[in-house]
Protein backbone atom coordinates (compact mmCIF):
# COMPACT_ATOMS: atom_id res chain seq x y z
CA UNK A 1 0.00 0.00 0.00
CA UNK A 2 3.36 2.14 -0.36
CA UNK A 3 2.30 5.83 -1.55
CA UNK A 4 -1.38 5.81 -1.28
CA UNK A 5 -2.72 8.77 0.22
CA UNK A 6 -5.48 9.72 2.77
CA UNK A 7 -6.64 12.64 5.05
CA UNK A 8 -5.85 12.20 8.98
CA UNK A 9 -9.59 12.78 10.13
CA UNK A 10 -11.48 11.30 7.63
CA UNK A 11 -9.98 8.01 7.13
CA UNK A 12 -7.76 7.74 10.48
CA UNK A 13 -9.16 9.16 13.61
CA UNK A 14 -11.45 7.66 15.89
CA UNK A 15 -10.85 4.35 13.32
CA UNK A 16 -11.64 1.31 15.57
CA UNK A 17 -8.09 -0.96 16.53
CA UNK A 18 -8.49 -4.38 15.82
CA UNK A 19 -6.10 -7.00 17.02
CA UNK A 20 -4.55 -9.74 15.04
CA UNK A 21 -7.92 -12.10 16.31
CA UNK A 22 -10.32 -9.62 15.29
CA UNK A 23 -10.44 -8.40 18.92
CA UNK A 24 -11.56 -4.79 19.54
CA UNK A 25 -8.08 -2.88 21.03
CA UNK A 26 -9.28 0.48 21.13
CA UNK A 27 -9.94 3.51 18.78
CA UNK A 28 -7.55 5.99 17.33
CA UNK A 29 -7.55 9.27 19.18
CA UNK A 30 -4.80 11.26 18.33
CA UNK A 31 -1.28 10.00 16.38
CA UNK A 32 2.09 11.66 17.11
CA UNK A 33 4.48 12.72 14.45
CA UNK A 34 8.44 13.02 14.29
CA UNK A 35 9.40 16.26 13.15
CA UNK A 36 12.62 15.75 11.28
CA UNK A 37 15.08 18.12 11.98
CA UNK A 38 16.02 18.28 8.03
CA UNK A 39 12.64 19.72 7.26
CA UNK A 40 11.93 16.97 5.88
CA UNK A 41 8.21 16.25 6.41
CA UNK A 42 7.05 15.30 9.44
CA UNK A 43 5.37 11.10 9.89
CA UNK A 44 3.33 9.30 11.80
CA UNK A 45 5.55 7.17 14.47
CA UNK A 46 2.71 6.46 17.04
CA UNK A 47 -0.99 5.98 17.57
CA UNK A 48 -2.61 7.35 20.87
CA UNK A 49 -5.54 6.16 22.54
CA UNK A 50 -7.62 6.88 25.35
CA UNK A 51 -8.93 9.56 27.26
CA UNK A 52 -5.63 11.75 28.03
CA UNK A 53 -5.24 11.19 23.81
CA UNK A 54 -9.04 12.21 23.14
CA UNK A 55 -9.15 15.08 25.74
CA UNK A 56 -6.80 17.81 23.76
CA UNK A 57 -8.82 17.15 20.75
CA UNK A 58 -11.94 17.86 22.51
CA UNK A 59 -10.17 20.74 23.75
CA UNK A 60 -12.43 23.46 26.21
CA UNK A 61 -14.34 22.66 29.06
CA UNK A 62 -15.07 19.02 28.18
CA UNK A 63 -12.27 18.09 27.32
CA UNK A 64 -10.37 19.54 30.56
CA UNK A 65 -13.27 17.50 32.27
CA UNK A 66 -12.50 14.20 30.59
CA UNK A 67 -8.43 14.35 31.43
CA UNK A 68 -9.78 15.09 34.96
CA UNK A 69 -11.75 12.19 35.66
CA UNK A 70 -8.80 9.87 33.68
CA UNK A 71 -6.20 11.40 36.08
CA UNK A 72 -8.72 10.71 39.21
CA UNK A 73 -9.90 7.38 38.04
CA UNK A 74 -7.14 5.84 35.27
CA UNK A 75 -5.10 3.38 36.41
CA UNK A 76 -1.90 5.74 35.88
CA UNK A 77 -3.23 8.50 37.25
CA UNK A 78 -1.16 10.92 35.09
CA UNK A 79 -1.65 12.29 31.78
CA UNK A 80 -0.30 9.85 29.06
CA UNK A 81 -2.07 8.34 26.74
CA UNK A 82 -1.33 4.67 25.71
CA UNK A 83 0.86 4.47 22.44
CA UNK A 84 0.37 1.76 19.93
CA UNK A 85 3.59 1.96 18.15
CA UNK A 86 3.18 2.54 13.71
CA UNK A 87 5.16 -0.51 13.11
CA UNK A 88 2.44 -2.86 14.63
CA UNK A 89 -0.15 -1.00 11.83
CA UNK A 90 -0.65 -3.99 9.07
CA UNK A 91 -3.69 -2.55 7.62
CA UNK A 92 -5.82 1.07 7.38
CA UNK A 93 -9.25 0.52 6.04
CA UNK A 94 -12.49 0.66 7.92
CA UNK A 95 -10.65 -0.34 10.52
CA UNK A 96 -7.33 -0.29 12.05
CA UNK A 97 -5.17 -3.80 12.17
CA UNK A 98 -2.28 -4.43 14.52
CA UNK A 99 -0.12 -7.58 14.46
CA UNK A 100 -0.65 -7.49 18.26
CA UNK A 101 -3.27 -8.58 20.79
CA UNK A 102 -5.05 -6.42 23.39
CA UNK A 103 -3.55 -7.64 25.94
CA UNK A 104 0.38 -7.87 24.67
CA UNK A 105 -0.12 -4.47 23.87
CA UNK A 106 -1.68 -3.56 27.29
CA UNK A 107 -3.80 -0.62 26.37
CA UNK A 108 -6.08 0.59 28.64
CA UNK A 109 -5.40 -1.53 31.47
CA UNK A 110 -7.77 0.32 34.04
CA UNK A 111 -10.34 -0.90 31.24
CA UNK A 112 -9.63 -4.80 31.72
CA UNK A 113 -9.34 -4.32 35.11
CA UNK A 114 -12.50 -3.38 35.32
CA UNK A 115 -13.77 -5.98 33.05
CA UNK A 116 -12.06 -8.53 35.28
CA UNK A 117 -13.19 -7.82 38.77
CA UNK A 118 -17.10 -6.08 38.22
CA UNK A 119 -18.38 -6.19 34.43
CA UNK A 120 -17.78 -10.48 34.06
CA UNK A 121 -18.99 -11.18 37.37
CA UNK A 122 -22.34 -9.81 36.36
CA UNK A 123 -24.16 -12.58 36.00
CA UNK A 124 -24.89 -13.07 31.90
CA UNK A 125 -22.36 -10.79 31.11
CA UNK A 126 -20.64 -13.77 29.04
CA UNK A 127 -23.37 -14.45 27.28
CA UNK A 128 -22.22 -13.33 24.18
CA UNK A 129 -24.60 -12.38 21.36
CA UNK A 130 -22.47 -14.15 18.46
CA UNK B 1 3.89 16.31 18.12
CA UNK B 2 0.22 15.16 17.82
CA UNK B 3 -2.51 15.92 15.46
CA UNK B 4 -4.67 17.70 18.02
CA UNK B 5 -1.73 20.59 17.79
CA UNK B 6 -2.54 21.17 14.66
CA UNK B 7 -5.75 20.61 13.98
CA UNK B 8 -7.42 23.59 14.03
CA UNK B 9 -4.75 25.40 14.31
CA UNK B 10 -4.50 29.47 12.12
CA UNK B 11 -2.59 29.57 8.98
CA UNK B 12 -0.71 32.40 8.56
CA UNK B 13 0.65 34.04 5.47
CA UNK B 14 3.84 35.25 4.64
CA UNK B 15 2.63 39.01 5.81
CA UNK B 16 0.81 37.50 8.97
CA UNK B 17 -2.93 37.77 6.91
CA UNK B 18 -4.89 35.36 8.28
CA UNK B 19 -5.63 32.04 5.85
CA UNK B 20 -7.59 29.89 7.56
CA UNK B 21 -7.45 27.00 9.90
CA UNK B 22 -6.61 23.85 9.45
CA UNK B 23 -8.95 21.46 8.98
CA UNK B 24 -6.99 17.78 8.17
CA UNK B 25 -3.46 16.46 7.30
CA UNK B 26 -3.07 14.95 3.74
CA UNK B 27 -1.15 11.98 4.85
CA UNK B 28 0.91 9.92 1.93
CA UNK B 29 2.45 6.45 2.31
CA UNK B 30 6.15 7.42 1.41
CA UNK B 31 7.68 7.90 4.23
CA UNK B 32 10.30 6.02 5.84
CA UNK B 33 10.12 2.26 6.51
CA UNK B 34 8.73 1.74 9.80
CA UNK B 35 7.80 -2.23 9.96
CA UNK B 36 6.25 -4.17 7.02
CA UNK B 37 5.33 -0.32 5.75
CA UNK B 38 6.31 3.56 5.17
CA UNK B 39 5.34 5.80 7.52
CA UNK B 40 2.65 8.35 6.68
CA UNK B 41 4.17 11.38 5.94
CA UNK B 42 2.69 14.68 6.06
CA UNK B 43 1.63 16.07 2.03
CA UNK B 44 -0.03 19.22 3.11
CA UNK B 45 -3.19 20.57 5.01
CA UNK B 46 -6.55 20.95 4.16
CA UNK B 47 -7.30 24.97 5.51
CA UNK B 48 -10.93 26.35 5.68
CA UNK B 49 -13.22 27.69 8.09
CA UNK B 50 -15.82 25.76 8.13
CA UNK B 51 -15.13 22.39 10.47
CA UNK B 52 -18.11 20.65 10.31
CA UNK B 53 -18.54 20.81 6.39
CA UNK B 54 -15.48 20.03 5.33
CA UNK B 55 -15.40 16.50 7.90
CA UNK B 56 -18.53 15.36 5.90
CA UNK B 57 -15.76 14.64 3.13
CA UNK B 58 -17.61 15.86 -0.11
CA UNK B 59 -14.71 18.74 -0.64
CA UNK B 60 -12.24 16.12 -1.10
CA UNK B 61 -13.01 12.62 -0.33
CA UNK B 62 -14.82 12.01 -4.32
CA UNK B 63 -17.98 11.69 -2.12
CA UNK B 64 -20.81 13.11 -4.15
CA UNK B 65 -24.46 11.87 -2.67
CA UNK B 66 -27.25 12.81 -2.16
CA UNK B 67 -27.75 15.68 -4.26
CA UNK B 68 -29.09 18.54 -2.13
CA UNK B 69 -26.98 17.12 0.96
CA UNK B 70 -24.09 17.67 -1.76
CA UNK B 71 -24.84 21.03 -3.56
CA UNK B 72 -25.26 22.46 0.14
CA UNK B 73 -21.94 21.07 1.54
CA UNK B 74 -19.98 21.93 -1.76
CA UNK B 75 -20.77 25.03 -0.96
CA UNK B 76 -20.10 25.43 2.47
CA UNK B 77 -16.86 24.55 1.66
CA UNK B 78 -15.87 26.34 -1.53
CA UNK B 79 -13.42 28.38 0.34
CA UNK B 80 -11.42 25.18 1.43
CA UNK B 81 -7.57 25.59 0.16
CA UNK B 82 -4.46 22.98 0.42
CA UNK B 83 -1.27 23.90 1.70
CA UNK B 84 1.56 21.83 0.43
CA UNK B 85 4.10 21.14 3.19
CA UNK B 86 6.58 22.81 0.43
CA UNK B 87 4.83 25.61 1.02
CA UNK B 88 5.24 25.35 5.47
CA UNK B 89 7.93 28.00 6.63
CA UNK B 90 7.34 27.06 10.21
CA UNK B 91 4.69 24.57 12.08
CA UNK B 92 4.40 25.29 15.77
CA UNK B 93 1.39 23.66 18.17
CA UNK B 94 -1.52 26.09 17.13
CA UNK B 95 0.06 28.02 14.39
CA UNK B 96 1.33 26.67 11.09
CA UNK B 97 3.10 29.82 8.97
CA UNK B 98 3.02 29.51 4.93
CA UNK B 99 5.04 30.95 2.68
CA UNK B 100 2.59 32.12 0.19
CA UNK B 101 -0.16 34.13 0.36
CA UNK B 102 -2.79 32.15 -2.47
CA UNK B 103 -3.30 28.47 -1.22
CA UNK B 104 -4.69 26.00 -4.24
CA UNK B 105 -7.73 24.03 -4.47
CA UNK B 106 -7.98 20.65 -2.56
CA UNK B 107 -6.77 17.94 -4.39
CA UNK B 108 -9.56 15.02 -4.70
CA UNK B 109 -8.84 11.68 -3.18
CA UNK B 110 -9.96 8.59 -5.32
CA UNK B 111 -9.29 4.97 -4.17
CA UNK B 112 -6.45 6.02 -2.03
CA UNK B 113 -4.77 8.23 -4.94
CA UNK B 114 -4.28 12.03 -5.10
CA UNK B 115 -6.23 13.12 -8.19
CA UNK B 116 -4.64 16.05 -10.13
Amino acid sequence: MTGRALDLTLHLLDRQVLDQDGGMVCNVDDVEFLVPDDGAPPYITTLLTGPAALAPRLGGLLGRWVLSAYQLLGERHDKEPDRIPYELVTDIAASVKVSRTRAEMGVHPGEDRARQYFVDRIPGARHESS
Amino acid sequence: MRAADVLGAEVLGPDGVRLGKVLDIRLVQDGPMLGADCALRIEGFVVGKRWLASHLGYDRANVNGPALVNAVVQRLSADNRFLSWDDVAQLAPGRVEARVSQLGPVPTLVDGQIKT
